[in-house]
């Protein structure tokens, strides 16, 4: 899963208030390289464009978990694919 | 990005290195209004019920941004339009299958003719989807027949509600012209013993049913709507 395809994604678990299920946070074996916001100036910055541009553009997830932020319910990822079917009861 | 209810399916698009997610089409976990243009193809024919086909396109419609499109491409009962047969029929391979139409309360015993490990399962497989199907018509339109029709392979469509039988052949599947994945024209007997068969429930269109469709949703509009070799299609553009 691509950075770029995570960004359309979005927990339907009904129930949830509008927006509450953007963005799904992924969980990866290890922490994130990124800082959770760019700080000012980070056009200039080219370590951190460099870190950037390799979430952005060379970073596949494919083992992980996508948790919706409102319900916690977590979304498997197995082999760079989010498996987002909801179960009988939950749907 | 593609996503299909069967995570096999995905996991194929996934090694082949495609964006690709599992879900549902009744509920697809994409914000709405964030996609220019959607594609649904051979899907929507597969739900069982004119409310379930609905919300299938409803829930399209609620993915794309205004003034984006979406194709809708389904079977269509007419396999034989303007004098001219579609692929799915002209490929007809002089099969052995008797081409006659059966309940599946008989289906079972025709199937069974063609070996011993074939019919314990369809019976099961049939017997599951007619309840399964009960079910569903519980509080819609009474049906007065609930026994869907086990469909020849090739041959015309004789009811809109229909099972059509997937004959998994030695791992490798057929890729069919009709927009239609997983059947095998005219599997002879003697395969027919070594393969399982699946029925897979469809729902085919007839002409203007999928525009009609479409234009009871208040949200998009058909842009445009047409035949192509066996399926009935649908432009349609968010309003």
């Amino acid at each position: 899963m691509k950075l770029l395809t995570h960004n359309l994604l979005s927990s339907h678990v009904p129930g949830l208030r509008p927006g509450g299920g953007f963005p799904l946070r992924i969980e990866l074996g290890h922490p994130s390289e990124l800082p959770p916001e760019p700080s000012p100036g980070y056009e200039a910055d080219e370590e951190f464009l460099r870190r950037l541009h390799h979430v952005l553009l060379e970073v596949e997830v494919l083992e992980g978990s996508l948790q919706c932020p409102d319900s916690g319910r977590r979304f498997p990822i197995s082999r760079g694919v989010p498996n987002l079917l909801l179960t009988e009861d939950e749907a | 990005v593609g996503c299909d209810r069967s995570k096999n399916l995905v996991d194929i698009c996934g090694e082949k290195h495609f964006q690709a997610f599992v879900c549902d089409a009744l509920s697809v976990p994409i914000r709405s209004g964030s996609c220019d243009a959607c594609i649904s193809i051979a899907v929507i024919h597969h739900f069982s019920t004119a409310e379930r086909r609905l919300a299938t396109i409803r829930e399209l419609a609620r993915l794309l941004r205004p003034g984006g499109t979406a194709l809708i491409y389904v079977w269509a009962m007419e396999q034989e339009y303007k004098n001219q047969k579609s692929k799915y029929l002209k490929e007809k391979n002089g099969s052995k299958i008797k081409d006659k139409e059966i309940n599946t309360g008989t289906a079972q015993t025709a199937l069974s003719d063609q070996g011993p490990d074939n019919s314990s399962q369809d019976s099961a497989c049939s017997d599951q989807l007619l309840n399964d199907f009960k079910d569903e018509s519980c509080g819609a339109k009474p049906v007065a027949d609930l026994r869907l029709p086990v469909h020849t392979n090739r041959t015309s469509f004789h009811s809109q509600d229909l099972l059509v039988p997937w004959h998994l052949k030695g791992g490798t599947k057929k890729k069919e012209e009709s927009v239609d994945t997983g059947l095998v024209p005219g599997v002879s007997k003697e395969l027919q013993e070594l393969s399982p068969v699946f029925h897979r429930y469809y729902h085919v269109f007839c002409e203007g049913e999928l525009e009609a469709v479409c234009r009871s949703l208040d949200c998009v509009r058909v842009q445009k709507s047409y035949y192509d070799q066996g399926n009935w299609c649908v432009i349609l553009e968010k309003l």
